[in-house]
């Protein structure tokens, strides 16, 4: 072969061993700090995100369980009312920005390429590069904390009381500049799957043919690409303003503080969608496996999905019905609020109806899934609730609202989590998480859940404030509140024997065969833990469920154990959008030090800023320029150029 | 087996990201969307200050079209000539390609040094007002998509001199040319809003 073939015809093969050793030595990163530091496997970000993001939650988690304590009974003092404001602020971007996205990207990082029949991400360095941004900003988001004083004005920090006059410490600036930090890696990751998705999926993965794990992902990070810029444009505002004066939210010049909110929310409600529609995917990827069925109205829960997100960008305001709008504004904003209800339904009754129709099997991951249709419907019909603007008025700002959202984050977001590790850890680890453990863990989490959040509904319709760091005996709040507070360590306790069961059956689990629950998609077609390489041969899929086409179809139709062998360094077909036909062969990264060292170069940009170091700031900003066109030079061992000229 | 029909395995297939819609193609199309978002918020935002405003808008009179105007036709002029670079690879004709490159970037620096006169014109700074603050924020934006597209041209140019972009290997440029395109669009959207709309409906403030 000639040394820059600008053709080739994909040799189709069985694999063999042979094939299989020759993958993995090209495939698998090399050993020590750089093979570390440096990966581009996919399988490896996904598990780091995984475990970056549950850390995070664990740590919001601990801060969550220091106000439950200093609520627990009326006029504690565990908490002073300076730190009892940094706690919950803290808590609230941590479980929000750093628990919430980051955990779901470490299951699509993890398992897109798996699913999708192919051997990695389309940007499997800009993949990488996301997660050391998100590792930075979130290190970067703590070090307030660490330096004196954590962002205490609430993880929607409203101006004014978030303006320098009112808030003079860099707490806010830490935060602000945090959020468009970590706004960098929510971004990137987002361009990722959209290419992933539009170019490299199996040959004959035609648009109907994508499972829908795949849909939740790409319709979020869809969103997530038009949301993020709000509030990073607002963040960055309120630093100007904090900064350097500017005046974007000072009345008394000509700015307003209701643009903070409008640009948060523009953001924030969407935000609600992208992080619960993967989650909710989650469920409608795995919970069919358990009913040993197809999910009923696959193509109409798709559809619903790519619904909710449109519509979730037009009910922004509901989170502002109380600042004074216009009645006819919040006329139209309830009811685009209410109509939402419609596509959550259609996911809903899909997944009772699978379970009506199947043969449930009553695993750990089964509880978890079924646990999240439940919590999903509690936690929609009081956000139903509130979408009635004089029902909101007397409940917003209080505890009930603290009810909703944590039916809407932890039922929708943790159970499906939790769920979807049960589900997957066979896969990613090569061994089984014991049942016994996940038992207690799920009886645990449920009934701790329950018994912490429901009750706030109740405290909240009695009009207890939220963020409030204590209230006097006669409220007659004090035992609802202490309910909540045993139910908080109940629900922690079965998080801790979860996070148990992941570590002992990391070591000790059971053996783990290439498909232990019998599920339908691709992922499940390869070893457990997948090789470097993930799949010796490319698979060719001709149905929605590859492994279950004996069964639903009679006979087997895609090809898993014979396909395109592309083993001239690292290659991925690269397949059409709709058809999914193969149209070009992709020559994709080796492990690079880029990824690494560009993360490092916007975090010193950050911590310039900070610091109003300027010079460090505009070093590393130069800095950027050799390390981009390090990144992109033109390689011709990656077709991206001819040979140079000799 | 007979499953591998004629469309789609084993026929050869380019290496490389060749064809139209490559990553690269994907990717740029997603940033553009993210980033005409930005724009599309700060935009959001000088409308919905203006709404809520009962002094002049903007402050200190019609904003001027001495610096904007020319600059408007100078980033028109630019989108020409990168479709003429682009054309011109196409078609094989790589001088054509290098030198409509490098018109472009001069055009662009031409933009930015304009954009720098006006800013030194303006009565206000981003401090005095809220006005004052979203006009530079916005142009201040647009000047950087500027600069960065400045530098990535030089790039492309820079590589196109080094004879890595041939006509097969082409899609540095067109991925390259389609960000051009969006910031040029991004500035009439711009110049729209802030110096045009102002000399046709005029904000004066309550009657």
């Amino acid at each position: 072969m000639a040394a820059n073939p600008t053709f080739k015809t994909p040799v189709i093969a069985q694999p063999t061993g042979e094939l299989r050793g020759k993958m993995e030595g090209m495939w698998s990163d090399p050993p020590g700090l750089y093979g570390w530091l440096g990966t581009t496997d996919h399988k490896k970000i996904g598990k780091r995100y995984l475990v970056t993001a549950f850390v995070f939650l664990m740590v919001g988690g601990i801060e969550a369980l220091g106000m439950r304590l200093q609520l627990a009974q009326p006029n504690e003092h565990l908490l002073s009312p300076g730190l009892y404001n940094q706690f919950f602020s803290m808590h609230g971007f941590t479980m929000i920005f750093l628990y919430s996205l980051p955990i779901l990207s470490g299951f699509s990082n993890y398992l897109w390429p798996l699913i999708l029949g192919t051997r990695d991400m389309a940007f499997p360095r800009l993949n990488a590069f996301t997660y050391w941004v998100f590792v930075l900003a979130g290190i970067f988001l703590y070090i307030g904390f660490w330096g004196g004083k954590g962002t205490d004005v609430g993880w929607f920090n409203y101006v004014p009381l978030a303006e320098r006059q009112y808030n003079p410490d860099w707490n806010v600036d830490v935060y602000s500049l945090g959020m468009i930090f970590l706004g960098v890696s929510t971004t990137a990751g987002a361009v990722n799957f959209i290419a992933t998705m539009f170019r490299t999926r199996a040959p004959g993965m035609s648009i109907s043919r994508v499972p829908i794990m795949i849909w939740g992902t790409l319709v979020a990070n869809i969103g997530i690409l038009f949301a993020v810029p709000a509030v990073s444009l607002d963040f960055l505002m309120l630093w100007l303003d904090r900064r350097f004066g500017t005046q974007f939210f000072n009345p008394a010049t000509g700015g307003r503080p209701l643009l903070w909110q409008h640009l948060f929310w523009i953001f924030g409600h969407p935000w609600v969608y992208a992080i619960v529609l993967p989650a909710m995917s989650i469920v409608s990827q795995g919970l069919p496996v358990y009913c040993r069925r197809p999910l009923v109205a696959h193509s109409a829960v798709v559809l619903a999905t790519i619904l909710t997100m449109v519509l979730g960008f037009g009910v922004w305001v509901h989170h502002m019905f109380s600042t004074g709008l216009p009645v006819i504004a919040m006329g139209f904003f309830a009811a685009a609020s209410f109509v939402i209800v419609i596509p959550s339904a259609v996911s809903v009754f899909a997944w009772v109806a699978t379970i009506w129709t199947g043969r449930p099997v009553f695993t750990t991951a089964f509880k978890f899934f079924a646990a999240e249709i439940v919590l999903f419907v509690i936690g929609g019909v009081s956000g139903f609730m509130t979408a009635a603007v004089p029902l909101d008025w007397q409940l917003t700002d209080t505890y009930f609202v603290v009810a909703h959202i944590h039916y809407v984050l932890i039922g929708i977001n943790v159970f499906p989590v939790v769920g979807g590790i049960y589900h997957w850890f066979p896969k990613m680890t090569g061994r089984m998480m014991s049942e016994r453990l996940g038992w207690w863990n799920f009886w645990l989490m449920f009934i701790g859940f329950n018994l912490g959040f429901f009750p706030m509904h109740i405290s909240g319709l009695e009009g207890m404030p939220r963020r409030i760091y204590t209230y006097p005996a006669n409220m007659g709040w004090g035992d609802l509140n202490l309910v909540t507070t045993i139910g908080a360590f109940v629900f922690a306790l079965g998080v801790l024997l979860f996070v148990i069961n992941v570590i002992r059956s990391r070591f000790v689990g059971e053996k783990a065969p290439a498909n232990p629950w019998d599920a339908p998609t691709l992922e499940w077609a390869t070893e457990s833990p997948p090789p470097s390489y993930n799949f010796a041969v490319i698979p060719r899929v001709a149905t929605l469920h590859p492994l279950w086409e004996e069964r639903l179809d009679g006979s087997r139709q895609s090809l898993l154990d014979e396909g395109a062998v592309l083993d001239d360094e690292h290659e991925i077909p690269a397949t059409t959008a709709l058809d999914a036909e193969p149209d070009a062969i992709m020559k994709m990264p080796h492990t690079t030090l880029a990824p690494v060292s560009l993360a490092l170069l916007i975090a010193g940009t950050f911590v310039g800023l900070l610091m109003s170091m300027w010079w460090v700031a505009a070093a590393c900003l130069l800095a950027m320029i050799p390390a981009l066109l390090w990144w992109f030079w033109p390689r011709p061992e990656m077709g991206w150029a001819e040979r140079a000229r000799p | 087996m007979t499953a591998y029909d004629e469309r789609t395995l084993p026929r050869p297939l380019p290496i490389g990201p060749a064809g139209y819609r490559t990553p690269g193609w994907w990717g740029v199309l997603a940033l553009i969307g993210t980033e005409a978002a930005v724009f599309a918020y700060l935009i959001f935002s000088y409308f919905y200050l203006q709404s809520q405003t009962s002094q002049p808008w903007p402050p200190s009179g019609l904003p001027p079209l001495r610096w904007s105007a020319p600059s408007t036709a100078i980033l028109l002029v630019s989108a020409a000539t990168m479709w003429w670079a682009e054309r011109g690879m196409r078609l094989g004709k790589l001088i054509r390609l290098y030198s409509g490159l490098i018109l472009t970037l001069l055009l662009g620096v031409a933009y930015i040094v304009l954009q720098c006169f006006d800013w030194r014109g303006e009565p206000f700074l981003a401090n005095s007002g809220a006005y004052g603050s979203l006009f530079y924020a916005i142009t201040a934006f647009h000047v950087l998509h500027t600069a960065a597209g400045v530098l990535i041209v030089a790039a492309i140019a820079g590589w196109c001199a080094l004879g890595y972009i041939t006509p097969r290997r082409n899609s540095a440029v067109t991925v390259v040319a389609l960000y051009w395109y969006f910031v040029v669009a991004a500035w009439i959207a711009v110049f729209v809003t802030l110096y045009l709309l102002p000399w046709i409906t005029p904000h004066g403030g309550p009657p």
